[in-house]
């Protein structure tokens, strides 16, 4: 993993994740005649990321393995369908989000129906943060604490951040993968971003009156 | 798309409130913050950008570290052998939200 940079970039330029594999393409279009060491192949590049996006949302290894598991197995039903109107990865993304977003209403979370999730109704929208404050979070964030605070979020808010600013998803690649607005997806980045400031500097209160 | 130099001009006269009512929109512009004239003399809001962009910077550190077990995979191949799972051929555009 590299190194963080000691000056942030600019908050929208974020490094792309997707970027197009060697021998992808080739696997893809045997996968789609039916060739199963073609589809390992696809499995064995993508199963981390696609395991990753469930056990963030999930936050439990034996859902996520589960999710991963149908995630392939619908990628093996419909990779016939697949065009190449997107990226191979965008479109499993897709995919995976589906089945991450269907079992979270199966297990009946009212938040995950898409458009509740994607506009949460508790306080969670950003606050306005006109206050004089003491902390400020530059240099205090480790991967666990930052990993604790997404865990936190809303579904919805959870499902935006890690797409665009963990995976590096485009605002228009989200709003394709969950129906909603490019507007919409920018509006729940921004909320999510607010919303984990908050949780950390929480955090980090709790921390120091300790 | 929005002129950013009309959008650095207009930071100028906000207060707190308006400018981070125009925060995402100022973010996706892709600006440079740095300069903006109401962080210029507003430490709150240029903590709060701040924070904002040091956690999407930080969010890098969150990339997969982790491969499923290869259970995962032995499930997979068996659903596959066991029902013949049907390939789909027609393209109904891949995945429909429900």
């Amino acid at each position: 993993m590299s190194t963080p940079e000691t000056q942030p970039r600019p908050i929208n330029q974020h490094i792309r994740r997707n970027p197009p594999i060697e021998g992808e393409e080739e696997a893809i279009t045997k996968a789609q005649k039916g060739d199963p060491q073609a589809f390992e192949m696809l499995y064995a590049l993508h199963k981390r990321r696609v395991y990753s996006l469930c056990l963030r949302m999930l936050g439990n290894i034996a859902e996520a393995e589960d999710l991963t598991q149908e995630a392939f197995l619908q990628l093996y039903r419909k990779i016939g369908t697949f065009r190449g109107d997107s990226a191979f990865s965008t479109w499993l993304h897709r995919l995976a989000v589906n089945v991450v977003l269907m079992h979270l209403r199966k297990k009946g979370l009212p938040q995950v129906s898409l458009e509740e999730s994607l506009e949460p109704v508790q306080d969670d929208g950003p606050r306005k943060d006109i206050g004089a404050r003491d902390l400020t979070l530059a240099g205090s964030i480790d991967r666990v604490t930052l990993e604790r605070a997404v865990e936190n979020l809303p579904p919805g808010y959870r499902l935006v951040f890690v797409l665009h600013d963990v995976e590096g998803y485009e605002h228009n690649e989200i709003a394709d993968m969950l129906a909603c607005s490019i507007g919409n997806s920018k509006s729940q980045l921004h909320k999510a971003r607010m919303k984990l400031r908050e949780l950390l500097r929480t955090g980090e209160r709790k921390e120091q009156a300790v | 798309m929005t002129d950013k130099r009309v959008k650095k001009k207009d930071t100028a006269n906000m207060d707190c409130a308006q400018f981070q009512e125009r925060l995402p929109e100022l973010f996706e512009s892709g600006a440079d913050l740095n300069a903006d004239p109401h962080l210029r003399k507003c430490a709150n809001c240029a903590a709060l950008v701040r924070d904002l962009e040091y956690i999407a910077q930080q969010a890098k550190l969150l990339l997969p570290l982790h491969d499923p077990s290869p259970t995962v995979w032995n499930n997979i191949q068996s659903a596959i052998q066991r029902d013949g799972l049907n390939l789909e051929k027609e393209d109904t555009s891949p995945v429909k939200q429900p």
